[in-house]
């Protein structure tokens, strides 16, 4: 078998990996990075920004959101579940990871609510062209792949990883597999950075309440296969909460389809029974909407609304609005709405009266009808139910009604691999595996029990930064265990 | 002066005359993005993403277009530069959806390795394509419109590199030019080949491979399903062309390359390579089995010419078990230069082959002529001769040990009456003529157990003149072990076979077997500890009669003699997967590693043994060898009307009034003009990796 030898192995050349390995290299450390994919980058390549928290761009716009009050926010949002350290020093680093990425030539687009109500923390990429959206991230890659390389850091394309290689309870390198076959690389720390377990319905199935396809219908980014962490826990490391990055979708139209546009709304939401189950205000976060969602029968949620809020919303633009959705105009909602009647579908309905919506979307018909009688009596006076809003009272008149099926969908994985602050591995027992580091979506089980949507910029946030701590431990323990 | 020499971003560059600029970039390892261009196929310019500035002339050329001329000094890396490549890039963008996640060619795709390169994240234009539906018809290749870039390369690839042109620039209803199928017609319609460069050269998903078509894996490897799929990694297109071509000792040489039982595998191979064949999708796998039996009976031997064998080495091996796995291994060890003794303790070699596999389907006569040219390898096959203990061979002075006795102990499973009269196991059964076995036969049979060898014994009881034989199998039709052909033959054959059965205990009557009470089975599962976990229908019990009972219900490896090897929960000798017991200089393959499987997985563990025994004696382990020339293919096929439809062919069985009641072999392999009819239909997988790979950006060192 073919041998390499680096001091620092990272496995994944995505978003954290690619922190990590700079990290290290900028240290003097000699890097390998090996990436099963033809390119870098990972999952991040579709990504948009990252969380940054008392950054220069924020001071310069006078966004006053502090590190303690980020930090108080998270613990609160997450009841202390997270690793409180873990959340402190990635909070505490992200401004200097911003200021870092911006020397390696990255620009960043104004920093940005995820809605309303959240916090400007999300540092959005801009790109050399086109809108600082959707892909937007892959422009930051190609600086960071540029940087590796500049640093001495040979990155291995092509070649997946296939275990990880122990002596004597010591993680002491791994074997990778390209085209000409096996390779051991030896190093004194490895670090796994694979991005989760997206793309692997079994994952799914066996370590979350979901069943890919059936009630979950996420984001399956090729090559996110859970891997890392099934290598990982061969070699001892224990796990950590696992659960799905949730958000809500019309099932597969592709996620923030511009058809979801007026459906995303305040308007109202109800299950299969044909009853309202939540404030529709609270449409805006994806998280608590899903968790609503997933509580009714069969998981899924349909969202109606007549003529009237579609002609309202043309002319005077949308009740809510998120940074995601924002380019997307009432112009492509129309045209995917053609194409999707034209096409055929199973999300989006469209009805001369309620019987015949409750027949085409299998919502209980007495249901339906009682629950629309008594809304429109709500709208008249206040929501006696939720006590929504009453600016987002419309009634629901026809003479066309349209519903549009939701369902809970996840950007990808989060969680698998157990870490301390340190980004070290630790077994069962919670003891450190040595040399052995996790860094990534792997090992985010800061999100606990939900996704922190309130301080947007959360995955690529806590992907780059913890990877650039675990890149600066790697070294730090080599320091301490390795030098004379 | 046939060489030039130009700077590319001030590096001095020297290329052949009449190269393009992107030629000398290439060779030179500099990046100059583009996506039209790919190496294989002849240059459009049309992406124009390859720009670059040529000092003391006006405008940006495209470096796929523009030859290398003396002198030039070329830049490919400005803003300028990347600017009207982000504009290309945007007109591009804004036909393509802008959703990646859900497309399977995500980061393997190089307009996504473009938008990182560039920096370009959705277009400014507006979208001037409507969503169109995917096309998923076809059983091979997906087409997705909405992914398309029309960049030519799958044109360009079809009727250049393959010779076959059914794709081409089409306007549709929008008046917008986009790749389709000529005609509008679908694939199979127009002739495709389905060798799937189109989808190779793809810069995007806009043609992908349906999902489950290839392994994971590397790319040489995984693109010839057939070849990969072989245990022994016969090089299957290889052969199949050959045959197609009429060199049919060649086609031979190329099996025997890597097994030396071609005739053997020709008749009962289980036949993976059929099983991976992308064919089958369409019309039926290539009939590779039978065009193997073709070719093998087409030998000539005269490949023995290139057969090598090294000098002899002083050291001697020991053989236990002189099956395919054993004789596999002696072969190989005595070309390697070792002094081999194979010892059997049957009176014949051949294993299975010749004491298992009744005549019918593989005769004994065949297997003999296989063995023989073992034996003139050097090999020396001592039969009647049973091994007692590893110390007996230590004494006689063997310095390697490999076991490969194989699993020809018949299992018993302890029902009651299992012990009575006239009731056998299946190995017994089938030898014993060869063993002189006491055995009486009966008018009626019952066979329990769904595999082939509970096959091999109904139909030897058949023709043998038992009048009612029947096979009981906890299996339900779709799922027993047996072949598909052998469970069709031997209803023909007028065998009984009774699906979703567990047996009770054996009736007897006087002492005698009468016939096995069986219970219906609803479904079974097999716990952690293979432990079989079955549902029973209430009140299901029955009694399916014979006078005779064979227990066909697997078979164990014998190995009472070598009480040192370590062995798993299921009796089978524990290796690390290269033939190594953990006993120094004792070795093991076949069947008592791998527990009952085939003939093909034998010959493969057998060669990996060798190998790993050569090593153990100071060689270097190779055992390969190259029988026949290294191929000239031509990639250019061409187009061969009705492809689609051509439809398969396979062996022909001897009428049943002809082969009921004798052991005569009872099939007919191909004749030449259908051996070469099945070889035209192979989709000749293996010439798409024998396109160049396109590189990233990443992957230069300049970029």
């Amino acid at each position: 078998m073919r041998e390499m030898e680096a001091d620092v192995i990272v496995v994944g050349g995505g978003a954290a990996g690619l922190a990590a390995a700079i990290a290290a290299a900028e240290q003097g450390a000699e890097v390998l990075v090996f990436e099963k994919a033809n390119t870098t980058g990972g999952c991040a390549n579709m990504a948009m920004g990252l969380l940054g928290v008392e950054t220069k761009l924020q001071k310069d716009r006078l966004i006053d959101c502090t590190r303690e009050s980020a930090f108080q926010k998270f613990m609160d949002y997450t009841h202390w579940r997270s690793d409180a350290r873990l959340v402190k020093g990635y909070i505490d680093k992200s401004a200097s990871t911003i200021a870092w990425l911006q020397d390696m030539g990255v620009k960043f687009a104004l920093p940005s609510k995820y809605f309303p109500g959240s916090e400007a923390t999300w540092h959005i990429v801009q790109p050399k062209t086109g809108a600082p959206g959707l892909r937007a991230a892959a422009t930051m890659i190609k600086a960071m792949t540029d940087r590796a390389e500049e640093l001495g850091v040979k990155i291995c394309l092509d070649s997946p990883i296939q275990r990880i290689l122990k002596e004597d309870g010591e993680v002491i390198g791994v074997v990778a597999k390209d085209g000409e076959g096996e390779i051991s690389a030896y190093g004194s720390a490895v670090i796994i950075a694979t991005g989760g377990f997206g793309d692997s319905p079994e994952f799914i199935n066996k370590y979350t309440d979901y069943e890919w396809g059936k009630d979950l219908f996420s984001y399956r980014i090729p090559g996110l296969t859970g891997d890392g962490i099934s290598m990982a826990w061969d070699a001892g490391a224990a796990s950590d909460r696992m659960d799905m990055e949730l958000v809500f979708f019309a099932p597969n139209t592709g996620g923030y389809a511009p058809v979801e546009l007026p459906f995303r709304q305040p308007n109202l939401f109800v299950n299969l029974d044909g009853e309202r189950f939540y404030d529709e205000a609270v449409v805006e976060n994806p998280v608590f909407s899903v968790n609503a969602i997933a509580r009714q029968r069969d998981r899924v949620a349909f969202s109606i609304i007549d003529d009237a809020i579609l002609h309202q919303y043309e002319k005077n633009g949308l009740d809510l609005i998120n940074v995601v959705t924002s380019n997307i105009s009432m112009d492509d909602f129309k045209q995917e709405m053609q194409e999707l009647i034209k096409n055929g579908n199973d999300v989006l309905f469209i009805a001369d009266s309620i019987e015949e919506l409750a027949a085409k979307t299998g919502i209980d018909k007495e249901g339906l009808e009682k629950t629309i009688a008594d809304y429109n009596e709500c709208c008249k006076f206040r929501d006696t139910m939720f006590n929504k809003n009453p600016k987002y009272l419309k009634p629901i008149n026809g003479p066309k009604y349209y519903a549009l099926k939701f369902a809970p969908s996840a950007y990808g994985s989060l969680g698998g691999i157990r870490i301390n602050y340190k980004t070290e591995v630790l077994d069962k027992d919670n003891h450190v595996i040595p040399g052995l580091y996790a860094a990534g979506t792997d090992a985010n089980s800061i999100c606990n029990p939900d996704y922190v949507f309130v301080l947007p910029g959360n995955t690529l946030g806590f992907a780059v930064n913890s990877g650039r701590m675990a890149g600066e431990n790697a070294i730090q323990f080599i320091k301490e265990h390795f030098s004379e | 002066m046939n060489q030039v020499k130009i700077e590319i971003d001030g590096m001095e560059v020297y290329t052949q005359k009449g190269k393009t600029i992107m030629e000398a970039a290439e060779e030179a390892d500099i990046y100059i993005p583009h996506l039209c261009h790919h190496p294989d196929l002849h240059e459009e310019g049309g992406c124009r993403l390859c720009v670059v500035e040529i000092n003391g002339r006006e405008e940006s050329h495209t470096a796929c277009t523009t030859l290398a001329e003396e002198g030039m000094s070329v830049t490919t890396k400005s803003e300028n530069l990347d600017q009207m490549r982000r504009l290309s890039m945007e007109l591009m963008l804004a036909n393509h959806v802008d959703d990646c996640t859900t497309c399977p060619k995500y980061l393997k795709c190089e307009l996504q390795s473009l938008i990182q390169y560039l920096g370009v994240s959705t277009s400014r234009l507006r979208r001037t394509l409507n969503a169109v539906n995917v096309e998923t018809g076809n059983p091979l290749i997906i087409r997705d419109p909405n992914r398309c870039v029309a960049c030519g390369r799958c044109v360009r690839v079809c009727r250049d590199v393959r010779g076959v042109g059914i794709l081409g620039f089409h306007k549709n209803e929008e008046v917008r030019t986009a790749v389709g199928v000529n005609g509008g017609l679908a694939l199979a319609k127009a002739d495709c080949r389905f060798c799937g460069a189109c989808v190779e050269v793809c810069p995007t998903g806009a043609l992908q491979d349906k999902k489950g078509t290839f392994q994971e894996g590397n790319r040489e490897d995984v693109l010839i399903p057939c070849k990969q799929e072989c245990p022994a990694g016969i090089n299957v297109p290889k052969y199949v062309r050959l045959i197609k071509e009429g060199k049919y000792e060649e086609a031979a040489a190329v099996v025997r390359e890597k097994a030396p039982f071609p005739k053997s595998l020709g008749l009962v191979c289980m036949r993976f390579c059929e099983s991976a064949c992308r064919r089958k999708e369409i019309n039926g796998a290539v009939s590779i089995r039978e065009l193997k039996r073709f070719a093998a009976g087409h030998d000539t031997y005269r490949w023995k010419e290139k057969s090598v064998f090294k000098p002899q080495t002083g050291k001697r091996v020991a053989v236990v078990g002189a099956g395919p796995a054993g004789l596999t291994a002696a072969y190989y060890l005595a070309k390697s230069g070792h002094a081999v003794d194979v010892f059997e303790k049957l009176p014949v070699a051949g294993g299975m082959l010749s004491a298992g596999i009744p005549d019918y389907r593989l005769p004994a006569q065949i297997v003999e002529e296989e063995i023989a040219v073992i034996r003139e390898a050097g090999v020396k096959i001592f039969t009647n001769r049973k091994i007692s203990s590893l110390e007996e061979l230590k004494n006689l002075g063997y310095e390697a040990i490999l076991i490969a006795a194989g699993t020809d102990k018949g299992v018993r499973i302890p029902l009651p009456g299992a012990e009575l009269l006239n009731v056998h196991v299946n190995i017994d059964f089938l030898r014993r003529n060869l063993l002189s076995t006491p055995m009486e036969l009966k008018d009626s049979v019952v066979v329990l157990g769904g595999g082939n060898v509970a096959f091999d014994c109904a139909r030897t009881a058949k023709r043998l003149g038992c009048r009612e034989v029947s096979v009981v199998c906890l299996e339900e039709e779709g799922s027993m072990t047996a072949g598909e052909e052998e469970i069709t033959e031997a209803r023909e054959e007028g065998i009984r076979i009774y699906n979703g059965r567990t047996f009770v205990r054996i009736i007897e009557n006087g002492g005698k077997a009468a016939g096995v009470l069986c219970r219906k089975v609803e479904s079974f599962t097999f716990d952690e500890n293979r432990k079989l976990i079955l549902t029973v229908k209430e009140d299901s019990d029955h009694v399916i009669s014979g006078e005779m009972v064979i227990f066909s219900t697997g078979q164990k490896p014998d190995l009472e003699s070598f009480e040192e090897l370590t062995l798993n929960p299921r009796g089978l000798v524990e290796t690390d997967g290269s033939g190594n017991t953990g006993i120094k200089g004792v070795f093991a393959a076949g069947d008592a590693v791998t527990g009952t499987a085939s003939v093909i997985q034998a010959i493969a563990g057998a060669r990996k043994a060798a190998s790993e025994i050569d090593r153990y004696l100071g060689g270097d382990g190779n055992i390969e060898e190259c029988l026949t020339e290294d191929e000239e293919v031509n990639g250019f096929i061409g187009k061969a009307e009705g492809f689609a439809d051509f439809g398969r062919r396979t062996y022909r069985c001897i009428s049943l009034d002809q082969r009921k009641d004798n052991f005569h072999l009872m099939t007919e392999g191909f004749e030449e003009t259908e051996a070469i009819c099945e070889a035209e239909r192979c989709l000749q997988c293996d010439l798409r990796p024998r396109l160049t790979r396109s590189r990233f950006w990443t992957e230069y060192q300049y970029k």
